[in-house]
């Protein structure tokens, strides 16, 4: 009954309602109308728009607003909101229907009033009249498609009869419902799960993949294609989040191991920075997309401000960011140290400027504890490096080897934008600080320091230099370089007096002071012809120091006397002494950087040259002694006649020619040694001294001169077998004096014979040498005499010739291989020794 | 009714009068508060907005129903 009543009292409104819409019909016309008005109220039971209240209200206004009528929009904001707030008894319940009817209305009064009426709205005014919608059935949707195109269709009518814009909203409407429709899923879920795989966390439809690596839609959501090809593109950042959050974390967890250092750390929380900034564009993110901002369109997708596309645009920016990010976190994985910072620096080598700038700050972060561990080192030689990340490493070892093996470069973590010179230069400053510190004692590199920090503008406080400051970074080791070096040069000069110690060395080790290396010659000599093993160093050590009391070597420095010793060198059985003796200057620290043990050894192996050289010379010149012509001799001859007297005589002329030759070659051969090996070398080196720079420049210059002594003197590789012959020669020129010796001694004893056996009548002896005991001249008379001189002679004769052919000979091969050596000094020893071409002349014609 | 909610009633039907008129859609108070009520019932806004509409034009418009 309730229903009835209710039908009843909807038919009288409904009469009512006809009835004063149009009040001057007639009857028929009314039940006409009213038929009409029942049929239409009957046929569309249902909304076809969701029953949204502020949404009407908001459209109501835009369209408003679109009208210009901007004050009218407010006025019904106000009225709506005075209406919204009506509630309780009495008030309207269906507020919504009401405002869509009152839109409704108004839109139809509107489109009437509209004078340009196109031709088409007659024709479909016909339409619509003639064709009603037919009874539909409301649970079908495919009915509720066809019920939006009714609408659609309907209101397309009267919408053609506005603008064609329009047909933009028809079309887009009915994609937005195919989409819908379409999607098990609706976008702003969808979007949320992305923004939640950005930040490397599952969500609900979005999971990351490990087979296909990356973040995917499941397969089971049904979404259209475009969506699901969207939604991976935009994961892709989340893959590298991914990626970038893993490096970062797992630096961290890796730290305690000490593993990664201070490089690796200075990265990763310059990527955290990095990674913060994304958060907070992805909370921003979050916050838009929480708020639902309703369309200008009827239509009325009413979702989220923020869909697949719109994060795309979002995201572009921090996506190429982020794969930088990957990139030089790939890169960087196993690098550490000086190698990390050179990597990245070559990814910073980009033309975009916005990933200039981007590495910029990156690499500035990453350098500084790379620039502070250089400026420590520069400027102060303190090596902290517990990591091992910087490119000079430094072992511990002696004093004397600090310069040379202490620090050294280590290539690996060099990083590109530092090159390889400045790197040496780096090297050697800290090296010198350290150097001074440690084996100078001194302690003025500090000052040294400071006025390079003071010249270059930073501070010698951390943190002063940054990376893109290379500039200033050349500038400042330059300048501490040049100011460092320059004391250190001042300190081995003045301090250490380096080049008395060179010249010193020069004098005793290489005999330049020729009246000690007399005297020396002199005293020690005797003893030197000892047996190895009997010779006390002892009493050497007295010899040397009355051979520097006797010659003018006791004017020099004590500091420098003192340093000269004897030294026995390891001997065999057989060794006379003259092949271990040896003199020795001892270095102290930091000399003994310049002059290493290896160092001391080849001038050893000059020493004993030069030693043998002189020994042989100083023979020869004993040999002299005995050979000029003297009273005994000349009284020899004259008491004689006959043959004996011819032996005798070709023989002495045979020694004395003999001792002419050998003699020629020594004195050409010493001068050539003196002259144009010692002085010249030399004097070479004073010079580089007085330009070296630095250490490693004096360590060059003294290593060449070292150099060409020993080549130019024989004793180099390349001259060994003229070495060998050279010593042949020697030898030779020893057993010569030797023979010489016997040879006069013999002719003394003879005479001393002659004259006892004269004078013996006179009771005179004469004797002038020691006698030989085991010669049994005691008896025999003139005869005997003459005879024992004969065979003496002959005896003698034959060695002289012997040792004649030999020395010839191997003169010869001196002189014919010396042209063939590589040294052009050398060429200048073969004219001096053979300037008249003698000897080739002599070999050209065997 | 309450005053009270005779009171209301009469306050919104203002209310919506007013907006009606700033909406210029014509309608007088009288139809106004007979749509008001249909709406109550729960008439489909459309549909009345149709009514409204059709019932509006000039009788000679009207064609023959079928």
């Amino acid at each position: 009954m309730d229903e009835l009543q209710d039908q009843q009292a909807l038919l009288d409104l409904v009469k009512d309602l006809v009835h004063r819409l149009n009040p001057n019909t007639t009857t028929t016309q009314f039940a006409q109308s009213l038929k009409y008005a029942t049929r239409i109220l009957t046929s569309r039971m249902t909304p076809s728009i969701a029953t949204d209240e502020a949404a009407m209200a908001e459209s109501i206004k835009r369209s408003l607003v679109n009208e210009g009528n901007s004050s009218d929009a407010l006025a019904f904001a106000d009225l709506y909101t005075k209406f919204t707030s009506k509630s309780g008894f009495g008030s309207i319940k269906n507020k919504w229907a009401v405002l869509y009817l009152l839109k409704v209305v108004a839109e139809d009064r509107r489109a009437a009033n509209k004078s340009d009426s196109r031709a088409s709205s007659g024709l479909f005014a016909s339409t619509v009249c003639g064709g009603l919608p037919v009874v539909f059935d409301e649970k079908s949707s495919g009915a509720k498609k066809t019920l939006d195109r009714s609408r659609s269709g309907s209101n397309g009518v009267l919408l053609v009869s506005k603008d064609s814009e329009n047909l933009w909203e028809i079309a887009a409407r009915e994609y937005v419902d195919l989409v819908r429709e379409e999607s098990e899923v609706s976008e702003g879920v969808l979007v949320r799960d992305v923004l939640y795989a950005c930040q490397g966390i599952d969500g609900k439809y979005v999971k990351f993949d490990k087979n296909y690596d990356g973040y995917v839609l499941l397969d089971s959501v049904k979404v259209p294609r475009a969506t699901r090809v969207m939604v991976r593109k935009v994961c892709e950042l989340g893959w590298l989040f991914r990626k970038v959050r893993g490096h970062v974390s797992e630096s961290m967890d890796r730290f305690p191991a000490e593993d990664v250092g201070t490089i690796g750390q200075a990265f990763c929380a310059a990527l955290q920075d990095e990674l913060s900034e994304y958060y907070k564009l992805l909370a921003v993110l979050e916050a838009q997309a929480n708020n639902p901002i309703p369309m200008v369109s009827e239509a009325g997708n009413s979702g989220n401000y923020l869909s697949l596309r719109r994060l795309a645009v979002w995201f572009a920016e921090p996506v190429v960011k982020m794969r930088l990010m990957a990139v030089l976190v790939d890169s960087c994985k196993v690098l550490r140290g000086g190698a990390m910072a050179g990597a990245i620096h070559m990814h910073a080598q980009h033309g975009d400027p916005l990933v200039q700038e981007f590495m910029r700050c990156l690499l500035r972060r990453v350098c500084s504890p790379l620039f502070e561990v250089v400026r420590s080192w520069v400027l102060e030689g303190e090596l902290d490096d517990i990591f091992g990340e910087f490119f000079i490493l430094g072992q511990p070892v002696k004093a004397e080897s600090l310069w040379r093996e202490g620090y050294r470069l280590h290539d690996g973590m060099l990083p590109s934008f530092i090159s390889q010179s400045l790197a040496q230069r780096i090297l050697r400053t800290g090296k010198s600080i350290n150097f001074l510190r440690v084996c100078c004692e001194d302690q003025g590199w500090a000052v040294a320091a400071e006025e390079a920090a003071a010249a270059v503008g930073t501070t010698t406080k951390r943190y002063g230099l940054g990376y893109g400051e290379t500039d200033a970074l050349e500038a400042l080791i330059a300048e501490a370089a040049k100011r460092i070096d320059k004391h250190l040069m001042d300190v081995m000069y003045k301090q250490y007096k380096f080049k008395d110690h060179c010249l010193a060395i020069k004098r005793y080790l290489l005999l330049g002071q020729g009246d000690f290396v007399q005297y020396l010659m002199d005293i020690v000599g005797p003893e030197l012809s000892e047996p190895a093993n009997t010779i006390s160093s002892f009493k050497l050590a007295g010899l040397l120091e009355s051979a520097i009391r006797s010659s003018n070597a006791q004017y020099d420095d004590a500091d420098i006397l003192d340093r000269l010793k004897v030294k026995m060198m390891p001997h065999g059985t057989g060794d006379r002494g003259w092949d271990v003796f040896s003199l020795e200057y001892d270095a102290r620290v930091p000399l003994n950087t310049v002059f290493t043990e290896s160092v001391m050894g080849r001038y050893l192996r000059i020493f004993n040259f030069l030693w043998k050289f002189r020994r042989v010379e100083h023979s020869l010149i004993g040999a002299w002694k005995t050979m000029k012509p003297n009273r005994i001799t000349s009284n020899f001859l004259t008491k004689q006649e006959g043959s004996i007297k011819f032996q005798f005589v070709s023989t002495l002329r045979r020694c004395q020619v003999l001792w002419v030759e050998m003699n020629h070659f020594v004195t050409n051969l010493q001068y050539y040694i003196m002259f144009e090996v010692l002085e010249v070398s030399w004097a070479n080196f004073v010079d580089e001294m007085d330009s070296a720079r630095d250490l490693d420049d004096l360590l060059a210059a003294h290593e060449k001169y070292l150099q060409s002594i020993v080549e130019k003197s024989l004793l180099g590789e390349r001259s060994q077998t003229l070495c060998k012959t050279l010593f042949l020669l020697f030898d030779l020129i020893l057993q010569f004096r030797s023979h010489a010796d016997r040879l006069y001694e013999g002719v003394h004893e003879l005479q001393a014979r002659t004259a006892v056996s004269a004078l013996s009548s006179r009771g005179r002896t004469k004797t002038r040498q020691k006698q030989n005991d085991d010669t049994s001249w005691g008896g025999g008379g003139r005869k005997a005499l003459t005879k024992l001189a004969g065979e003496f002679l002959q005896t003698i004769g034959q060695d002289l010739e012997n040792i004649s052919k030999e020395y010839s000979s191997t003169l010869e091969g001196f002189i014919g291989q010396l042209p063939m050596q590589q040294h052009v000094d050398l060429k200048f020893l073969v004219f001096r020794l053979d300037f008249t071409e003698f000897y080739s002349r002599l070999r050209l014609g065997k | 009714m309450d005053p009270e909610a005779a009171r209301t009633a009469r306050e919104s039907l203002d209310l919506a009068f007013h907006m009606s008129n700033i909406l210029e859609t014509g309608l007088d108070r009288h139809t106004l508060s007979i749509l008001i009520a249909l709406c109550e019932q729960g008439i489909n806004p459309e549909a009345l907005a149709a009514v409204v509409k059709e019932l509006r034009r000039e009788p000679p418009s009207k064609p023959v129903v079928p």
